[in-house]
C-alpha cells in the first residue's frame, strides 16, 4: 500500500500496513488559512486582529482586544466577504505539484470558535462571558459558524481536500478549559454545524485540540469526526485509541512538554521518544505520529533539525504493528 | 444568612454585579472591612481547592477573583495604609521570549485574592527586568515566572538564576508553566512550584508566611 491506501485502510477500521507519520502521509495546505482565518506572516487578519509570529507559531498581540463585553461583539465582527479572500488562487499555487494518488490533502483551518472569541477579546474575557452572558456567546458562534462553514465548502472547492483540520484549543495540560456542561451548552451547537457541513461533503473531519480534553473525544466522534490531533499524552492514549478502534485515529502521541522536546534534546532522546511512540501506540492500528521536535528557531519540521533524519530512520525502523 | 457569609457566597458564585452592595450591607451591619476580606480570602481559597481538584474550571475560577476584586474596591478607601492582611507585594511575569499569558494571569489572580499585591510585569520579561522589579517595589515577598514552552525553560532557568545572583533577600522564586516539574523548579533553585493557578495561592501563602 502507498501512504494514501494505507491511510484510508486505517480509516475504515482495516488493518494498515504501517503505521504513518504526519510528515510523509499528508499534503498539508494552509495558504487557505492565510486568508480566512490568520496570516503565516502575521500581521492583521481578515477581521482586523493583529497576530504576532513566534518561533512556537502564531498568536493574537498579547492585552490588544477588539472589544471586552461579548455583547458588545455585533459593533465590532465585520465578517470578511469569502469571495474576496483568494481561496482559489492559494489552492492553485499550493496543489501545484501534489501527487493525489499517492498522498492525503489536508487542509487546515485554524482559529475555531472558540479561539476566534478569545482572539477578539482575549483568553479571560471570553471564559468569563461563556458563563456570564452565555446567550452573547451563542449568537456569535453561530454567526462565526455562518463564516467558517462558508470558507470550509470554498476550501473544498478549491482544494478537493481528503482532510479538513479544524482548529480550537479548549484545554490546558491539567483539563478543559471549561466544563463539558459550557462546551456542550455554548460551542457544541456550532461546532456540530461546522462538522456536519465538512462531513456531509464527504470530506474528513479532523478535530485538532491539544491539552487534556478527553472529556469530550466522545462529543466529538458523535459529531461526525474521524480523527482528532494533537493527542498529547495528559490523555489516556491508550485507552482512547483502543476505545475507538475503527471509529478514530488519533494523530499525536508524543511528550510535548518531556525532555525529547527540550531544545538540547540529543539524538538518543529523540529517539527513545519515537520508539516510546511506536511500540505503545502503533500496535492498536489508528495513530499517526505527530512529533514536537524544538530547536531555537522553533518547530523543526518547518525551520529544519539535523536531528530529524535520525528521527525518521528510527520510526522507519522500529516495528510499530 | 449573616451579610458577611452571603459576601462569601457571592464571591464563590462570581457574582461581580451583586458583590459591592453585599460588601456594603455587611459594612452597614457592622463588620469589620478587615474581616469581610478575609471572608472574601477564605473563599478564595475554596475556590482555589475546587479548581485544583477538577471540581470547577477556569471560567468560574476567573468569575470568583473578579467578584472578589469588585468587593475590595467598595473596602479598599476603608483600609488605606492597614496592611496588616497583606501578604506583601509578588512581582509577577512570562519569561523572556514566552508571549503565552492565560497561566500567568490566572496565577496572578489567585495570588492576588490570597492577600498579595500583585505588580504583573507581563509577558517576554528578561530577567534583568525582574531584579529591577524587585528594587523598585516595597515589600516584595514572591517572584513568580511563568513558562508555558520547552523552547523557554531556558529562559526560566537563566531568571531564576539571575533573580537569586542578584544578592537581593526577603522573597521566595516560585515558578510554574506546562513543561515545568516539581523536580526541574528545584534543579534550577525555585523555592517552589505549582502545578496550577489554585495550588499556586496555596503555594505562595505556605512560603511567605
Amino acid at each position: 500500500m502507498n501512504q494514501r491506501e494505507n491511510f484510508f485502510a486505517m480509516l475504515e477500521g482495516r488493518k494498515p500496513e504501517f503505521i504513518p507519520n504526519i510528515m510523509e502521509v499528508y499534503k498539508i495546505c494552509i495558504f487557505g488559512a492565510d486568508r480566512a482565518d490568520q496570516p503565516l506572516v502575521g500581521g492583521l487578519d481578515a477581521f482586523g486582529v493583529n497576530w504576532v509570529v513566534t518561533k512556537e507559531g502564531e498568536m493574537p498581540e498579547p492585552n490588544r482586544f477588539m472589544f471586552e463585553d461579548i455583547a458588545d461583539w455585533k459593533e465590532y465582527v465585520h465578517f470578511p466577504d469569502v469571495d474576496a479572500l483568494g481561496i482559489e488562487e492559494a489552492a492553485k499555487i499550493e496543489l501545484a505539484d501534489v501527487n493525489r494518488d499517492e498522498v492525503i490533502v489536508n487542509v487546515y483551518s485554524p482559529t475555531g470558535l472558540f479561539e476566534r472569541l478569545a482572539a477578539f477579546m482575549g483568553f479571560e474575557n471570553a471564559l468569563c462571558s461563556l458563563v456570564e452572558d452565555p446567550e452573547s456567546c451563542q449568537e456569535f458562534f453561530e454567526a462565526f459558524a455562518d463564516y467558517k462553514i462558508a470558507c470550509m465548502n470554498r476550501f473544498i472547492d478549491a482544494f478537493q481536500p481528503d482532510v479538513i483540520t479544524y482548529f480550537d484549543d479548549l484545554a490546558t495540560a491539567n483539563g478543559l478549559f471549561m466544563s463539558p456542561a459550557v462546551y456542550r451548552s455554548v460551542i457544541k451547537p456550532s461546532h456540530k454545524r461546522i462538522i456536519e457541513a465538512v462531513t456531509s461533503r464527504g470530506v474528513i473531519f479532523n478535530q485538532h485540540t491539544c491539552g487534556k480534553c478527553e472529556k469530550i473525544i466522545e462529543d466529538y466522534v458523535e459529531m461526525g469526526a474521524k480523527m482528532w490531533s494533537s493527542a498529547q499524552v495528559s490523555n489516556d492514549l491508550d485507552g482512547i485509541l483502543e476505545k475507538y478502534q475503527g471509529r478514530l485515529i488519533v494523530e499525536g502521541g508524543w511528550d510535548s512538554s518531556g525532555p525529547a522536546s527540550y531544545n538540547d534534546a540529543t539524538v538518543e532522546d529523540i529517539i527513545a521518544e519515537t520508539v516510546r511512540c511506536a511500540k505503545q501506540y502503533g500496535p492498536k492500528g489508528n495513530f499517526i505520529f505527530l512529533p514536537t521536535l524544538l530547536n531555537e528557531n522553533g518547530n523543526a519540521i518547518f525551520v529544519g533539525d539535523p536531528r530529524l533524519a535520525p528521527m525518521i530512520e528510527a520510526w522507519h525502523t522500529v516495528d510499530k504493528l | 444568612m449573616s451579610k458577611i457569609n452571603e459576601v462569601k457566597e457571592l464571591v464563590e458564585a462570581g457574582k461581580s454585579k451583586k458583590i459591592g452592595a453585599a460588601v456594603q450591607e455587611a459594612l452597614d451591619a457592622g463588620s469589620q472591612p478587615g474581616d469581610i476580606l478575609q471572608a472574601m480570602v477564605d473563599s478564595m481559597s475554596v475556590v482555589g481547592e475546587k479548581f485544583s481538584a477538577g471540581e470547577i474550571f477556569v471560567p468560574e475560577m476567573l468569575i470568583a477573583a473578579k467578584a472578589m476584586s469588585k468587593g475590595v474596591d467598595v473596602l479598599r478607601p476603608l483600609m488605606a495604609g492597614d496592611n496588616s492582611a497583606s501578604l506583601g507585594t509578588c512581582i509577577i511575569g512570562t519569561v523572556a521570549g514566552d508571549l503565552h499569558d492565560i497561566g500567568k494571569n490566572l496565577v496572578s489572580m489567585m495570588i492576588e485574592s490570597a492577600g498579595f499585591t500583585v505588580v504583573d510585569l507581563g509577558v517576554d520579561v528578561s530577567a534583568e527586568k525582574f531584579v529591577a522589579a524587585i528594587k523598585e517595589n516595597e515589600n516584595v515577598t514572591l517572584v513568580a515566572c511563568s513558562g508555558l514552552l520547552t523552547t523557554t525553560m531556558p529562559a526560566l532557568k537563566e531568571a531564576v538564576a539571575t533573580i537569586k545572583a542578584s544578592g537581593l533577600t526577603g522573597f521566595k522564586v516560585i515558578v510554574g508553566g506546562a513543561p515545568v516539574t516539581p523536580e526541574y523548579a528545584a534543579e534550577i533553585g525555585a523555592d517552589g512550584y505549582a502545578a496550577d493557578a489554585g495550588s499556586a495561592a496555596v503555594k505562595a501563602k505556605e512560603l511567605v508566611m
